[in-house]
């Protein structure tokens, strides 16, 4: 059998001819400067991400997004309580700039398209790895940004565990990421020096290696109004991020962002997970309803009981991985109240189970010391002076500074209090 | 040779590049591992990421890249021939801008603006979310008419006024159609002579020179047939 054989000297039609490419608005400057405000912008995405994954505490117990670490889950400190909207802006900050630079990366990927197609495929070793480095590149982005903005619009159209699957992508990504700035750097450098749509108009030494045209087209559009053109993208990207980030009377900016509370009573603020979604049956939380607090010993609390404890009033936001967050007043008993009665005297952490975890085995969270000292830690009955409703987690929840609203348990059942062992 | 210069010949480039590809892999090899804790999820994750680039590179890109050809491509042909635009402005800005805009916020939002995640959203947050088709809708209408308004404009002003001969100025500068970016510059209108030939450097295919400015406008132009740029 003989394969057929592919005359490298000789470069096919179509696409791989450079003349085939018309674009004047592509060259070295374009692709310089898009590249320049995405060689800031992602590492704020990565830096924010990582961060906020490091504040669902991976390493407790119950927490963890794999079922064992890999090497490439570091974490250098342990999550803080303050300030008490740090994940609100690590996570806001990951959604909305990620929404952002979702038309630049689109445009830049645009500039170097032609790329795809060079003539002969492969030149050297060195030039083939470097093409594989930039699928990895090509392929961990794309998957990166669409995975999140689906995901974003509680859309799930793919099988996979999205949490693992965004946070070792984003491995891949950093990877990629880290050598393409480091083999391009310079190339961007003097792509910013050529400066102009005047230079490459004039065709400024356009060749092969060249992003310019060789035979580009009439201007239809000059490069101004391209730049223009994803500046307005990446506002009206921004302002859709923003708005739910930041919420309260800004909500309204986030055109595609939820909609759906309009009320303006103390109990119309978002959720993530609705009772009825739990499937939290109201005889589970009724009049039989008891906490459990386990410590060196193991004590057992009515509502009625926990209400009649010294009550503490705090303003804390619940954030969403989403990107929402919302503050809200919150009233009950501190966790570290409840540590001191179980026994449990030194550093501790809580690990919080629910009604859903005894139901239908729904997730345990911990809840790691600094969070369990930390006086704005509340076992929450009430919120804006009203009981708490069953989607808000009535007979209690648990909510905590700075940490993301998935941590923060509705339903709670049980608190186990564990001594950190130093 | 010297061992550098034998490795450079050898491998296309210098020990620091493929040092840093060669991290660069370990690492995106340890996260594929990070991967295998859900070995069912392993596949489809692949899948998932090879079929990323694949309908960009093969499909959305090349498809945009056709559609502004077909779209386009007579305002493009007049322009590069020289040939007087039967408008003063240039319109391609104007329709482009909020059409890519609109493409944008569907390509983004596709999944709120056909409802796809409502089902989920609805079990789990209890709030029904809807009108969003109407919401992108409406953005997009008012994308199109803010466009329109300023190409009215930009052609009112680029119109001679009574008794000169000729526009004041090949190029004015107009509002620009895309209102919700205040960096957004202004949209050059179409000089109706090619007041930026075209590639000077080499020129087009027929060997007939390319008429420049001066060159008298043939009846039969030497149709250099340069389709468009895909914007």
């Amino acid at each position: 059998m003989r394969l057929p054989v592919v005359d490298l000297t000789r470069t096919p039609r179509g696409p791989f001819r450079p003349d085939f490419w018309r674009s004047p608005l592509r060259g070295p400057w374009l692709t310089a400067l898009l590249g320049l405000v995405l060689m800031i912008g992602t590492p704020i995405v990565v830096v924010t991400g990582l961060i906020s994954n490091a504040a669902y505490q991976p390493l407790l117990a119950g927490n963890s997004i794999g079922t064992n670490l890999s090497p490439l889950d570091l974490y250098v400190f342990t999550w803080p309580t303050r300030p008490v909207w740090l994940y609100a802006l690590t996570e806001g900050l990951h959604v909305t700039i990620g929404l952002a630079l979702f038309p630049v990366l689109l445009v830049k990927l645009w500039s170097v398209f032609p790329r795809l197609f060079e003539w002969p495929p492969v030149r050297s070793p060195a030039h083939a790895l470097e093409r594989l480095s930039v699928a990895l590149l090509v392929g961990s982005a794309l998957f990166e940004f669409v995975s999140g903005i689906v995901v974003m619009q509680f859309y799930y159209p793919f099988p996979f565990f999205f949490t693992a699957a965004h946070y070792y992508g984003a491995w891949v990504f950093i990877a990629a990421f880290g050598a393409h700035v480091l083999l391009k750097f310079g190339t961007m450098r003097r792509g910013l020096r050529t400066r102009g749509d005047v230079m490459e108009a004039a065709g400024a030494s356009p060749g092969p290696t060249s992003l310019a045209a060789v035979s580009p087209g009439p201007v239809t559009m000059s490069r101004r109004v391209l730049l223009g053109t994803v500046g307005a993208g990446s506002l009206l990207l921004l302002l859709q991020g923003a708005g739910g980030s930041i919420g309260g009377p800004f909500r309204f900016l986030s055109f595609f962002g939820p909609h759906g509370y309009t009320g303006s009573g103390p109990l119309d603020f978002p959720v993530t997970e609705t009772a009825a979604a739990a499937q939290i049956t109201p005889a589970s939380v009724g009049a039989a309803w008891r906490l459990d607090v386990v410590g060196t010993r193991s004590l057992q609390f009515s509502r009625e009981q926990l209400l009649a404890m010294p009550q503490h009033t705090y303003d804390l936001p619940i954030a969403c991985t989403e990107g929402w967050s919302t503050t809200q007043r919150w009233t009950g008993v501190r966790l570290r109240d409840l540590a001191a009665l179980a026994g449990v005297n030194e550093s501790a952490t809580v690990t919080s189970s629910t009604v859903q975890t005894d139901l239908n085995g729904g997730y345990v969270v911990t809840l790691g010391s600094e969070q369990v000292a930390d006086e704005l830690s509340l076992l929450a009955l009430r919120v804006n002076g009203v009981d708490l409703s069953l989607d808000h987690g009535y007979p209690a929840r648990v909510i905590s500074p700075a940490v993301p609203g998935t941590h923060c348990h509705k339903w709670v059942s049980k608190l186990a209090f564990s001594p950190v062992l130093t | 040779m010297r061992p550098l210069s034998r490795f450079k010949s050898l491998y296309g480039a210098g020990p620091l590049h493929l040092l840093a590809l060669l991290a660069s892999f370990a690492i995106a090899a340890a996260a594929v591992v990070g991967w295998f804790q859900r070995p069912r999820d392993v596949v489809s994750v692949l899948i998932w990421f090879a079929a990323a680039i694949v309908l960009h590179d093969a499909v959305l890109l090349p498809l945009y890249s056709l559609l502004d050809r077909i779209a386009f491509g007579r305002v493009g042909r007049r322009a590069g021939r020289g040939r007087e635009l039967s408008h003063l402005v240039n319109p391609t800005p104007y329709i482009r801008i909020p059409v890519v805009l609109s493409g944008l916020l569907f390509a983004v939002f596709f999944p709120v603006i056909l409802g796809l995640g409502t089902q989920t959203e609805l079990s789990a947050t209890g709030i029904p979310e809807s009108g969003y088709l109407a919401r992108w809708l409406l953005a997009s209408g008012v994308m199109f008419a803010v466009a329109g308004v300023s190409y009215a404009a930009a052609v009112a002003r680029a119109r001679p006024p009574a008794g000169s001969a000729a526009p004041a100025s090949p190029v004015t500068t107009a509002t620009p159609p895309a209102s919700p970016a205040p960096t957004t510059p202004s949209a050059p209108t179409m000089p109706s002579a090619p007041a930026t030939p075209p590639a000077p450097a080499t020129p087009p295919a027929p060997a007939t020179p390319p008429a420049p400015a001066t060159a008298p406008a043939p009846a039969t132009p030497p149709a250099p047939a340069t389709p468009p740029a895909p914007g």
